[in-house]
C-alpha cells in the first residue's frame, strides 16, 4: 500500500504540473479543449491526493510497521480514534493532510463553477494548481510519508519491518486533537480560494466586484474553520497542558492568529468594495497577505526558526516555504503593477462619521495587532541577528500590546454597525447610541460596586455591555417593524428579520459571540491558584471550594498506565462532586501526560491538576486553579460559529437597494450596465 | 425617540446611586510576591531540561524539573530578603536575558516595545491621509466614476439578471 500511495502522489504531481502549465497555455491560446483538459487534470490531481491520503490511513489501521511514518507515530495498542489523528501528527503526514484539505476545496470550486464564469475560471485553476504543485513537490520529493524502513547493507538497501511502533505523542492523545488540526488546517487551506480568485481577477481584469461576490462564502467558510480551529486549540491547551491557561502566545498559536486577523479585516473591508466600490487595492492585498500569512505560519511551525512547545513537526523544510513565499509575493506584486489601474476606487468619503470610517479604523486596529504579533514573534530572531543575544518575547509583552488594541476593536464592534453608510447625522447618533451607552455605564457602575477595580477588566465589561446592547437594539428595532406589519410576536419577528438578511444579522450574532469571548478573556484577570502536597484525607481550599484527597490509585490501560487522584469537592462545606485528575505514562515512548479535571460553571472553572509527586517527600502534589468566566469563551466560540453558518445561509427574500446617484447622460453600453448592476446588487447590509 | 438630556441625567443618577456601594467594597486583592517575580521569568530557557518557554509560575509541563528548581531558588532568595530586582538579575546572570518573559526596556530590546506604537502611529497617519484624500475628491468625479453614463432601465434589468445568474453560488 505504501508503493500505491507513493505512486498516487507522484501521479497527482504530474497531473498538477499539467493543470498548471497547460492552464497557462489554455489562457494564452483560449483553446476550449485545452481549457477542459486542464480543468479535468485539476480534478484528477485532487482525486489522486484523496487516494494517497486514504492509503496512508490504511497503513495506520493495518499496523504496517514497514512504513517509517507509521512506526514513528503509531503503535499496535493505539486506539482507532487516534490512528486517524496520527495522520497529521508528524511533518510528512501533516503536509499530506494539507494537500488533502486543499484538494477538497479545489475540487469543490472546480465542480461548483464548472459551467460558470468561463473567463475567470482558467486563471483560478492555474493559481490553485500552482499552490497544489508546491505542496505536492514537498509530499513527493522533500517529506514523503511513504518511506519504508530500511538499512544500508553491503549488498544494497535492505527493507525491514518493526514489531511495533513508537506510538503517538501523548499530548496528541486527546479527543480535541482529532478535530482541532483539521479545523485549523481547513482555515489555512481555505484562504487559498479567495487568494486564487483575487489573483485570477487581477490577472484577468475581471469585472468589478464579481470576484468578491464569488468568494465571499469561501472566505467565510475558511474564517469559520480558522476561528473554530483556534478555539479548539485553546481548549486543548487548557484541558491538556495543565498550566491553567488557554493562550500562551506561543509562536505556533500566534501563527494561527495572524491570518485570522487579516481575514477578519478582509471580511469587513470587503463590504466597502461591495457597497461603495472602495478599497479595491486594499482588499486584494488583504487577501494576498492572508494567504501569505498562512504559508508563513506553516514555515514558523516547521522551520524551528522560533522555538515552540507545539512544534511537533520541526525539520529543515523552512527554505522551501521561504522560496514559495517570495515567489508568490513576486507574482502578486507583478500582477498588481501590471493591472493596478483596474483597481481604481470609485467613491469618495462623505463624512468621518460613517460606516466607511469605522471599517477603516477596524482594519487599522486588526492590521496593527497582526503586525505587532508578527514582529513580537520574530523579534527574538532579529535580536540575535542584530545584537548577538537572544531575548524572549513572552505572554506579558503580547498582553500589554494587544489588550488596548482588543478593547479598541471591541468598541468599534459596537459603534460600526450603528453608523450609516456615507454619513451619520447627529440625530441618528443620539438615537442609536443613547440606550447602549446608558446600559454600558450602568453595567460599569454595578461591576465597580461588585469590587472589580482593574482598569482593563472594568473597561472590557463596560464595552461588552455596550456592544451587547447595540446588537440587541438592532434586533429589537428591526423586529418591531416586522411585528407591526405582520402581527407576529416579537421573537418570531426577530427570526423573520434574521432570515430576511442572514448576512447582516448573522454578522451581529458573530459580534455577540465575540462579546461573550471578551467577557471570558476579562475573567483571566481574577485567576487564582493554590498548590499543595497532599496526604490521603488532607484538604486544600481555593475560593469557596474545599478539596479532599480521598485516595489515589493506579491502573493499566491498553496503551498507558494511569495514576489517578480521587478528589472530593466540597462547596461551602457541602459535598459537590468527585474529580479525577490523572497522569498517564505511555509505555511505548516512555512519555507522560496530564489529564486535568475541570468542574466548569458559567461563574468559574475549578481546574485541578495532579502535578506529580514531591521528589523530597514523595507526597502527591495537587495544583488547583480557580479561573472565572472561562466557559464564556467556549460559549462565545459556539455563538461565533453559529452566526457564521447563519450568514452563509441564503436570504429568505432578496433585498435590492439602488444607489440614488444622478447619472449623467451618455451613450449606454451593456458593459456599463453590467458594471452598474454588479455594484448595486445586494445593497442591503 | 430618546432625548439626550434625560439620558445624561439618568446616567449621572445611576452612577451617583451606586457610589455608596463602592465605598463598602473591599480593596484589591494582594498578589503573592513569588508569583509576581515568577511572572517576569520564563521556565527552562537556555537549558535542555524543559524548553517550554512558559511563564515560570505557570509551567506545569510533565517532567519539567527545571521549573521546580527555579521556583525553589526563587523562594530561597525571597526568604533571604533579596529585592525583586536583585532576584531577577540573579536569574539573568545564570540564564542570560533570554530568561526574562518580556524584552528589557533598554538597548536594542527597547525597539520591541516601540514597534507596536510606531505601527499604530504610521497606520493612523495613513488612514488620516486616505480619509483626507477621499474627502477632497470632487463629488462630480466620484459620481462619474461610480455611475457612468445614463443606462436605460431595460438594459440595466437585463444586466442585473445576467449578473444574478452568473454570481449565484
Amino acid at each position: 500500500m505504501d508503493v500505491f500511495g507513493s505512486f498516487a502522489l507522484l501521479l497527482a504531481f504530474v497531473c498538477g504540473v499539467y493543470a498548471f502549465v497547460g492552464g497557462i497555455a489554455a489562457i494564452r491560446t483560449r483553446h476550449p479543449l485545452l481549457i477542459k483538459s486542464t480543468r479535468q487534470a485539476g480534478m484528477a490531481t485532487c482525486v489522486l491526493i484523496f487516494i494517497a491520503t486514504v492509503s496512508l490511513e490504511y497503513l495506520f489501521f493495518t499496523d504496517s510497521f514497514s512504513s517509517a511514518y507509521v512506526v514513528s507515530h503509531s503503535n499496535r495498542d493505539l486506539s482507532s480514534f487516534y490512528k486517524i489523528a496520527a495522520l497529521w501528527s508528524g511533518q510528512e503526514g501533516s503536509l499530506l493532510f494539507w494537500s488533502f484539505l486543499l484538494a477538497v476545496y479545489v475540487i469543490s470550486v472546480l465542480l461548483v463553477y464548472r459551467n460558470k464564469n468561463g473567463e475567470l475560471m482558467p486563471y483560478v485553476g492555474v493559481v490553485l494548481a500552482g499552490v497544489q504543485v508546491f505542496f505536492l513537490t514537498l509530499n513527493n520529493f522533500v517529506a514523503s510519508p511513504f518511506k519504508s524502513l530500511g538499512v544500508e547493507t553491503a549488498t544494497g538497501f535492505s527493507l525491514f519491518t518493526r514489531a511495533d511502533g513508537n506510538g503517538l505523542n501523548p499530548l496528541l492523545q486527546y479527543p480535541e486533537m482529532v478535530i482541532h488540526p483539521p479545523n485549523l488546517y481547513s482555515g489555512y487551506t481555505g484562504f487559498t480560494i479567495p487568494f486564487a480568485f483575487a489573483l485570477a481577477a487581477l490577472l484577468a481584469r475581471y469585472p468589478g466586484e464579481k470576484w468578491i461576490h464569488l468568494t465571499r462564502k469561501w472566505t467565510m467558510i475558511a474564517w469559520c474553520f480558522q476561528t473554530l480551529g483556534i478555539l479548539l486549540g485553546a481548549h486543548w491547551a487548557y484541558a491538556v497542558l495543565g498550566w491553567g491557561g488557554y493562550w500562551a502566545w506561543d509562536p505556533v498559536e500566534n501563527a494561527s492568529l495572524l491570518p485570522w486577523l487579516t481575514g477578519t479585516a478582509f471580511l469587513h473591508s470587503v463590504m466597502m468594495q461591495e457597497k461603495r466600490g472602495m478599497m479595491k487595492v486594499w482588499n486584494v492585498w488583504l487577501v494576498f497577505t492572508t494567504f501569505l500569512l498562512c504559508i508563513l505560519g506553516t514555515f514558523l511551525t516547521r522551520s524551528g526558526v522560533v522555538s515552540s512547545v507545539h512544534a511537533f513537526a520541526q525539520s529543515s523544510i523552512g527554505p522551501w516555504f521561504i522560496g514559495f513565499i517570495l515567489f508568490v509575493l513576486l507574482v502578486c506584486f507583478g500582477a498588481y503593477v501590471k493591472n493596478r489601474d483596474y483597481l481604481r476606487s470609485e467613491n469618495q468619503l462623505d463624512s468621518m462619521v460613517s460606516r466607511e470610517s469605522s471599517f477603516l479604523f477596524n482594519n487599522l486596529i486588526l492590521l496593527v495587532s497582526c503586525i505587532a504579533v508578527l514582529s513580537g514573534t520574530l523579534f527574538p530572531v532579529f535580536s540575535e541577528w542584530f545584537s548577538g543575544s537572544r531575548i524572549s518575547v513572552g505572554t506579558p509583552f503580547f498582553n500589554k500590546v494587544n489588550l488596548p488594541l482588543g478593547l479598541l476593536l471591541l468598541f468599534l464592534t459596537g459603534v460600526g454597525p450603528l453608523l450609516a453608510w456615507r454619513k451619520t447625522s447627529a440625530d441618528s447618533l443620539k438615537r442609536n447610541f443613547g440606550w447602549p451607552l446608558l446600559v454600558g455605564l450602568i453595567s460599569g457602575a454595578i461591576i465597580f460596586a461588585l469590587g472589580i477595580r482593574g482598569f482593563y477588566p472594568l473597561v472590557c465589561f463596560i464595552l461588552c455591555a455596550f456592544v451587547a446592547a447595540t446588537i440587541t437594539m438592532e434586533f429589537y428595532r428591526g423586529a418591531k417593524v416586522i411585528k407591526a406589519r405582520t402581527n407576529m410576536n416579537l421573537l418570531a419577528a426577530a427570526q423573520e428579520l434574521t432570515l430576511r438578511n442572514t448576512r447582516r444579522y448573522g454578522g451581529y450574532i458573530v459580534h455577540m459571540g465575540m462579546v461573550l469571548i471578551f467577557v471570558g478573556l476579562a475573567g483571566a484577570a481574577f485567576n487564582r491558584d493554590v498548590q499543595k502536597d497532599m496526604q490521603q484525607g488532607s484538604t486544600m481550599q481555593i475560593g469557596s471550594y474545599n478539596l479532599v484527597l480521598q485516595s489515589y490509585d493506579s491502573k493499566a490501560e491498553r496503551n498507558y498506565t494511569s495514576q489517578r487522584m480521587i478528589v472530593e469537592v466540597m462547596k461551602n462545606n457541602k459535598p459537590l462532586m468527585m474529580l479525577y485528575p490523572e497522569r498517564r505514562f505511555f509505555n511505548t515512548n516512555e512519555q507522560s501526560g496530564t489529564m486535568v479535571a475541570i468542574y466548569s460553571t458559567l461563574q468559574e472553572d475549578l481546574y485541578v491538576v495532579y502535578a506529580g509527586q514531591n521528589p523530597e517527600t514523595n507526597a502527591p502534589v495537587i495544583h488547583a486553579y480557580l479561573n472565572p468566566l472561562v466557559k464564556w469563551i467556549w460559549l462565545g466560540g459556539v455563538v461565533v460559529v453559529l452566526g457564521t453558518i447563519l450568514a452563509l445561509v441564503p436570504n429568505r427574500r432578496a433585498v435590492l437597494v439602488l444607489a440614488g446617484a444622478q447619472q449623467p447622460a451618455a451613450a449606454p453600453s451593456v458593459a456599463q450596465a453590467l458594471q452598474s448592476a454588479v455594484t448595486h446588487r445586494e445593497g442591503h447590509d | 425617540m430618546i432625548r439626550p438630556r434625560p439620558l445624561l441625567t439618568a446616567s449621572i443618577v445611576c452612577v451617583l446611586a451606586a457610589l455608596p456601594l463602592f465605598i463598602l467594597t473591599a480593596g484589591a486583592q494582594q498578589s503573592d510576591r513569588a508569583k509576581q517575580i515568577g511572572g517576569k521569568l520564563l521556565c527552562g530557557v537556555g537549558t535542555t531540561k524543559c524548553n517550554c518557554q512558559q511563564i515560570l509560575t505557570q509551567c506545569n509541563h510533565v517532567g519539567c524539573t527545571n521549573s521546580t528548581a527555579m521556583l525553589k531558588t526563587l523562594d530561597q532568595k525571597i526568604t533571604a530578603g533579596d529585592t525583586d530586582e536583585s532576584i531577577v538579575q540573579g536569574f539573568v546572570l545564570e540564564f542570560g536575558t533570554v530568561v526574562l518573559a518580556e524584552p528589557p526596556k533598554s538597548g536594542f530590546s527597547l525597539l520591541a516595545w516601540w514597534l507596536p506604537t510606531i505601527y499604530l502611529i504610521l497606520g493612523l497617519v495613513l488612514v488620516t491621509l486616505v480619509i483626507y484624500k477621499w474627502r477632497k475628491r470632487p463629488a462630480a468625479e466620484a459620481v462619474l466614476a461610480h455611475s457612468g453614463p445614463k443606462i436605460p432601465q431595460e438594459l440595466l434589468d437585463r444586466a442585473r439578471a445576467q449578473v444574478a445568474r452568473e454570481t449565484e453560488d
